[in-house]
């Protein structure tokens, strides 16, 4: 990259007087356009990159960062069902209604207990997963890619329809196992947490497979033959070679998983039997049938901070073992 | 021991693939049941359900309204998007890293947040039009697919052609229409594919932002399925399936699927 040029003011006589001060009063002369005439490459002169980010810009503060200050705020209002416009009262009542709560407080654990479940399930078949393509030839290795990333596309609802045709009482499942002598009656799945538990690793199964098969790709091949050809076992090689290599992929593939299950409502509101509410299963209740948006968005607002605990715990201990794995080297 | 290890690893690897592929097969397999429930296996081949798919007013509604929002969010979220990329790739400064990484964001935000978040911000002015609601949400969630395909084209781009164009007297537009969109075409299509499929299939975001009038195909779907189970789901999940397989098809041949959803 080059480095940035300061501009002289009088050196651009090709801007007007209007933009140039529109530019220079937003980003001063950090955002300076090279001026050399040996530039080749159309460099683009400050005003239209400030034209060119405006429309995403004023999109994602106009309709996310300032809608998400909102809900925060309105967190923060007496609860009034019915009420839809964010008031002036502040008060705690929603949080202390919430952390008073053993139900609640035990909705917040559920939903956390399923997620990191989900979370560590899912590092553990997605390394399977990725380590079969990153070892399998290149002719495979196009039609592993897509049966894995194909369910990520179809829609979720038909995913969690296929789940129940499978898991069903008079499913899949059961049907074929009955059939075949195996179990002597059904057994129960569908609605059950287990069947949550399923649903969710299934939908997010290939995030973390793609995360990992980030991290293996920059990995050289001929680290594991040299390691096997040194007398290693192949799962040594894994441990004290492929693994450490892995971390990063493994935390972030793990941060998405995580973050994606918590947020999660398709899953659990199809799946799941009525009493195996989630946080958003509830916030869907407070949003759209009780319509106490002060008490759902202060479940939005705990949704995210638990959420966010939870993935910092995850950075750290992903740093830490790193550092810790190169200082043992 | 080792070898037992490894015969172990790879049978459970291939029952993860089993696993992944598992239910779109089996809805594709009851969707041709002609019987009222989705029994398994299939008694009798019909194609009965597919009509009744087809038939619903509830589905095709949804239908039309999803693929007209889906269609609507990318040809707003491509323009934004694309200016967005080559802001960010083009200029120099230091803020860059940080920008990018806003306008990344709504991939971390969780869908039903920004969904919450919309309706809140629109109740707060008191406009409750459905459509427009749909359409702002659903442009959010597909805005960093563009911007990222195309960030990522534009990192590859040789810059030797476009000063080439300049040399040889090309005016900036010319080098703009002439060398560098030619160049983009793929990426620009593959993120346009992927936000359309991705609108299409939303239901985080759009579960708050339906009216009863203004419902999108997944929405009808989830909200027939919590009380009926007849093989009509199948049938109207298994058009979705295909249809989004061959979408997902043409992204890889355009531009590759691992690199378009992957970090």
């Amino acid at each position: 990259m080059r480095p940035p040029v300061p501009t002289l003011r009088g050196s651009k006589p090709m801007l007007s007087r209007s933009m140039s001060a529109r530019t220079d009063s937003l980003h001063g002369a950090s955002l300076a356009a090279p001026t050399d005439g040996l530039t080749l490459r159309p460099p683009i002169r400050i005003p239209a990159a400030v034209w060119l980010l405006l429309p995403a810009c004023a999109l994602l503060v106009l309709g996310m960062l300032v809608p998400v200050g909102q809900v925060l705020w309105m967190s923060l209002n007496p609860p009034e069902p019915g009420v839809m416009t964010p008031g002036t009262a502040l008060t705690l009542k929603n949080y202390s209604r919430f952390f008073a709560s053993d139900f609640y407080v035990g909705v917040l654990f559920k939903t956390l207990w399923l997620s990191a479940l989900a979370t560590l399930i899912t590092a553990v078949l997605g390394m399977l997963l990725a380590l079969s393509v990153w070892r399998a030839s290149p002719r495979w290795r196009g039609l592993m890619i897509v049966a894995i990333l194909a369910p990520l596309l179809v829609s979720i609802v038909a995913r969690t329809y296929g789940w129940i045709v499978v898991l069903g009482d008079k499913g899949a499942l059961n049907t074929l196992l009955v059939g075949a002598g195996l179990l002597a009656e059904p057994v129960k799945i569908m609605y059950t947490p287990a069947a949550v538990l399923i649903g969710l690793v299934h939908v997010f199964l290939p995030f973390m497979v793609l995360s990992l098969l980030g991290s293996l790709d920059r990995i050289d091949p001929s680290l594991g033959e040299a390691a096997n050809s040194l007398g290693a076992s192949r799962l040594a090689t894994f441990r004290h070679v492929l693994l450490p290599l892995t971390v990063p992929g493994l935390a972030s593939g793990s941060i998405i998983v995580f973050s994606l299950s918590m947020s999660s409502y398709v899953t659990p509101a199809l799946m799941g039997g009525s009493r195996s509410g989630v946080l958003t299963t509830f916030i869907y209740q407070q949003f759209s049938v009780t319509m106490n948006w002060q008490f759902g968005a202060s479940l939005v607002a705990i949704l995210l901070g638990a959420t966010l605990l939870v993935l910092c715990a995850m950075l750290s201990w992903a740093n830490w073992s790193t550092r810790h794995w190169s200082a043992a080297k | 021991m080792n070898a037992l290890l490894h015969r172990i690893g790879q049978a459970v690897t291939a029952l993860l693939y089993v696993f992944l592929l598992a239910p779109l097969v089996f809805v594709v397999l009851v969707s041709f049941n002609g019987g009222p429930v989705p029994s398994f296996p299939p008694t009798d081949l019909s194609l009965h359900w597919y009509l009744a798919a087809l038939r619903s007013e509830n589905f095709m509604n949804g239908l039309v309204t999803s693929a007209w929002l889906a269609l609507a969010a990318t040809l707003v979220a491509a323009p934004v998007g694309v200016c967005a990329a080559f802001g960010i790739a083009r200029g120099r400064w230091r803020g860059r890293a940080a920008l990018e990484a806003f306008f990344l964001s709504p991939l971390i935000v969780p869908g039903i947040v920004i969904g919450i978040a919309v309706l809140v911000a629109l109740a707060a002015i008191d406009f409750g039009n459905a459509p427009v609601r749909l359409l702002i949400g659903h442009t959010l969630i597909v805005l960093p697919y563009t911007v990222r395909t195309v960030l990522a084209s534009l990192a590859r781009m040789d810059p030797a052609l476009e000063e080439a164009g300049a040399v040889f007297g090309a005016s900036r537009a010319q080098v703009l229409f002439h060398i560098t969109l030619p160049q983009l075409k793929g990426s620009i299509l593959a993120g346009a594919i992927l936000s359309f499929i991705l609108s299409f299939d939303d239901v985080s975001v759009s579960l708050f932002l339906s009216s009863a009038q203004t419902s999108t195909l997944p929405i009808a779907i989830m909200s027939y399925m919590q009380y009926n189970f007849d093989p009509s789901i199948a049938a109207i999940s298994a058009m979705l399936i295909v249809a989004t397989l061959a979408g997902a098809l043409m992204v890889e041949r355009f531009f590759g699927l691992k690199r378009i959803l992957g970090s």
